[in-house]
């Protein structure tokens, strides 16, 4: 009873708080309402919400099941032709790495209706239960696959009767975490392309009047539908398996670390793979040269024609302005996120108390966080360091925190037996076997921390990459367009690879093994 | 059950890498287990007499030799239902019942499972697991899920049985009864049987014949006839003539 009674306590006083700091317009005068006129503006507009939010849950739902089947039949295929799975690299991490933000006004330029929110919410979902069915297929029993072959069984029985049906619950998590993916993905599109309904498009549409209690409202719903997704596939696991239940919103299962001794000529088809997924895509979907531009069209626009020079000072100076605050950021986020998983391993209750609100920070989709962020904090630099921070620093936890938990029960007993504890235990022990995990956790942050600025940038400072992109919009620059989404996928896997890159040399030289 | 057929190992070779120098797995390993014989494989752990298993089963690639089972090279052997197989660890399906791991093996070989439903009940009584044939795995102890995969070694009506270890996870006591339990069922079908064991007591408790081997490379460096009547009765174990047998191989193992 009293355990219970503590375990409410910490959000009933948070709850009682917020109640009370709206009431009395405490935060940057009335930006952050009372949840009780928040309810109250919800209940006004209900007649608004239905067609929104159905629109949402069409869009994120077709591209939830889309996404998820392409990405158990590419896990399969993956897992039966390592071939594919290197060659296919490139693309993966980049569709990993890849901003929504920045492929949104692609999508509504190429394809029509609700296509673009479909794909982006698949987009969005592919790559978590891609990873989740590698993982899974390639985690079976090898024991029982012997007994398989033993009686003539070849790669397909093993495929049929071992690994499949062993795959399942590493799937399912995959679903679970993908979910409210779906829901960010959809919401984006709406928010980038137009259209008259979809939580996206309200919000959009509700952005230039000065009601943060209805712009609360919508993010409210946005973090219900989001977290209700993700509950459902926890309970539909938990249902089918009877597994222990985990406080999990990892985004992704990091790919393998290890190196393998790969071919130049695998290495060379990995990287120029999503160039020609890109060629390919433009040419089916037969869009007009002047709409759709392919990689040399955008060689040609940054480097060959006339408006080059302009079109090169132009993306220079927002990245100039983008990188620095992306590192920054990044930095800000795991630094956060590891002195939260510090406090949680030296001072569990704190970390018990703040969880739930960095869940709920999580389900509820970027965009309709960053308005609120900016009512809260103004449209400066650091409304984008919260953004960064507030998308970097959970799933950084995640990782940072299950490699604190991970490190073996014998490892710790030693220094205690010598009288260690509290931070010196962590010092000599918990900090330096949890290596590995940091590094997971930074090269998973990298391309979300590019994501953070590039909303930011859009929807409330008006500076960098993210500015260029919306103003090119504006400007029809389809050129720009296409550049601006070059860039920041390269970008972002650039970062990505540079932190995969210190991971193995750090990890090399304190003779570490990486997880694979 | 159709006439057993035999074993025969002839000039198994492997090596491979490890670490910059060369492993020698096994070097010019020959036996010959005739139709209906019991022989038992035994050596310190890292002599390879479990890679002699598994690449008589065509798990393992050689570098030199051939194994014929009942006449023919293990991938048709073990594709064409001949062969039964138990490892140390059962290596059960933790999602399918007791009577669906055993009927595993004539999924793999595309028998129908429908007829042989029966025999795996009686299979199930052999192995005293009678009562736990829809129980999963997880609700076994270590030794019952032992038993299920002796079960499931032998649901193809096998004319040669391959078992590695397959009691070694087991206490003493449960052991002996396995054993004598073995003894009776290899009466019963005349199942040529090539056991892997570290036990020499369990080897000259059941073999007709003992191959001993030894490590780096590893190597079979005597055959040892067991010529104890049969059946053999737990008594046995307490037999002078069955410890100076045990004496002998223990000598043969440790060099002497």
């Amino acid at each position: 009873m009293g355990a219970n009674l503590r375990r409410w306590l910490a959000p009933v006083l948070l709850l009682a708080a917020w109640e009370l700091v709206g009431r009395f317009d405490l935060v940057a005068s009335g930006a952050l309402p009372a949840l009780s006129e928040i309810l109250v503006r919800l209940w006004v507009d209900r007649a608004d919400y239905p067609a929104h939010v159905t629109a949402t849950l069409f869009a994120s739902g077709a591209g939830f099941v889309i996404g998820n089947l392409l990405a158990v039949l590419a896990g399969l295929f993956f897992v039966m032709s390592r071939t594919a799975e290197r060659l296919f690299r490139g693309v993966n991490i980049a569709i990993f790495a890849l901003p929504p933000i920045a492929i949104a006004p692609i999508l509504t330029l190429t394809l029509e209706g609700m296509t673009p929110r479909i794909v982006l919410a698949a987009l969005g979902v592919y790559f978590v239960t891609m990873q989740a069915t590698v993982t899974g297929l390639s985690q079976y029993d090898t024991r029982a696959a012997d007994i398989v072959r033993a009686y003539g069984g070849g790669r397909g029985a093993v495929l049929r009767l071992v690994q499949i049906r062993g795959a399942v619950p590493a799937i399912l998590s995959g679903f679970r975490v993908a979910a409210p993916n779906a829901v960010l993905g959809a919401i984006l599109a709406e928010f980038g392309g137009g259209g008259r309904f979809g939580l996206g498009a309200y919000l959009l549409g509700s952005l230039g009047r000065g009601e943060p209690d209805r712009l609360w409202g919508i993010g409210l719903v946005a973090t219900v539908i989001a977290g209700l997704s993700y509950g459902v596939f926890a309970l539909i696991s938990r249902r089918m398996l009877g597994a222990s239940i985990s406080l999990s919103l990892n985004p992704a299962a990091p790919p393998g670390v290890l190196a393998d001794r790969s071919s130049p000529v695998l290495s060379v088809g990995a990287i120029l793979m999503p160039f020609a997924v890109w060629w390919v895509i433009l040419w089916a979907l037969n869009v007009p040269d002047m709409l759709g531009k392919t990689p040399w069209g955008v060689v040609d626009y940054l480097f060959l024609a006339d408006s080059a020079p302009t079109a090169q000072s132009r993306l220079l100076a927002a990245l100039a302005e983008t990188l620095p605050i992306t590192l920054v950021g990044m930095a800000a986020g795991l630094a956060f996120a590891f002195a939260l998983a510090v406090a949680g391993r030296l001072t569990p209750a704190f970390t018990r108390a703040f969880l739930p609100v960095a869940l709920v920070t999580q389900t509820m989709p970027l965009v309709a966080l960053t308005p609120l962020l900016v009512l809260l904090l103004g449209r400066g630099t650091a409304v984008t360091l919260w953004i960064t921070i507030s998308v970097t620093f959970f799933p950084a936890y995640v990782m940072i925190a299950q490699g604190i938990a991970q490190v073996p029960r014998a490892a710790l007993e030693l220094p205690r037996a010598y009288g260690a504890t509290g931070w010196r235990e962590m010092r000599l022990v918990t900090l330096p076997a949890s290596v590995p995990w940091l590094f997971a956790a930074v090269r998973l942050t990298a391309p979300r921390a590019l994501l953070g600025v590039m909303i930011a940038e859009w929807l409330a400072t008006g500076r960098g990459l993210g500015n260029l992109l919306n103003q090119s919009r504006g400007y029809l620059d389809f050129g720009m367009i296409w550049t601006v989404a070059a860039v920041s996928v390269i970008l972002s896997v650039i970062l990505y690879l540079a932190a995969q890159w210190t991971e193995r040399a750090v990890l090399r030289r304190m003779g570490m093994v990486g997880r694979s | 059950m159709t006439a057993p057929a035999g074993i025969q190992l002839s000039g198994l070779t492997k090596t491979f890498h490890g670490r910059g120098k060369l492993v020698e797995a096994l070097r010019d390993v020959t036996l010959t287990c005739p139709p209906g014989s019991f022989t038992a494989l035994i050596g310190p752990s890292g002599c390879g007499k479990s890679t002699v298993l598994r690449a008589s089963l065509g798990l393992e690639p050689l570098d030199a030799g051939t194994v014929e089972i009942g006449g023919q090279p293990p991938e048709r052997a073990t594709a064409g239902g001949i062969t039964g197989v138990a490892f140390q660890d059962a290596g059960l399906l933790p999602w399918r019942t007791v009577a669906r791991n055993i009927a595993l093996p004539l999924e793999v070989l595309g028998r129908d499972t429908g007829p042989a439903a029966g025999r795996i009940r009686d299979l199930i009584a052999l192995v005293g697991l009678k009562g736990y044939e829809d129980a999963l795995p997880g609700e076994l102890s270590g030794g019952m899920r032992q038993r299920v995969a002796i079960a499931r070694a032998l649901v193809s009506e096998p004319r040669v049985l391959f078992l590695d270890e397959p009691f070694g996870a087991l206490d003493q006591i449960l052991r002996r009864q396995m054993n004598i339990e073995l003894q009776r069922i290899w009466a019963e079908t005349g199942v040529t049987t090539l056991l892997v064991t570290h036990g020499i007591d369990e080897a000259v408790f059941l073999a007709d014949r003992v191959a001993v081997m030894q490590a780096a490379p590893g190597r079979i460096i005597d055959i040892v006839e067991i010529d104890l009547p049969r059946p053999r009765e737990p008594t046995l174990f307490s037999a002078p003539h069955f410890h100076d047998l045990c004496d002998r191989i223990a000598g043969v193992l440790h060099g002497r």
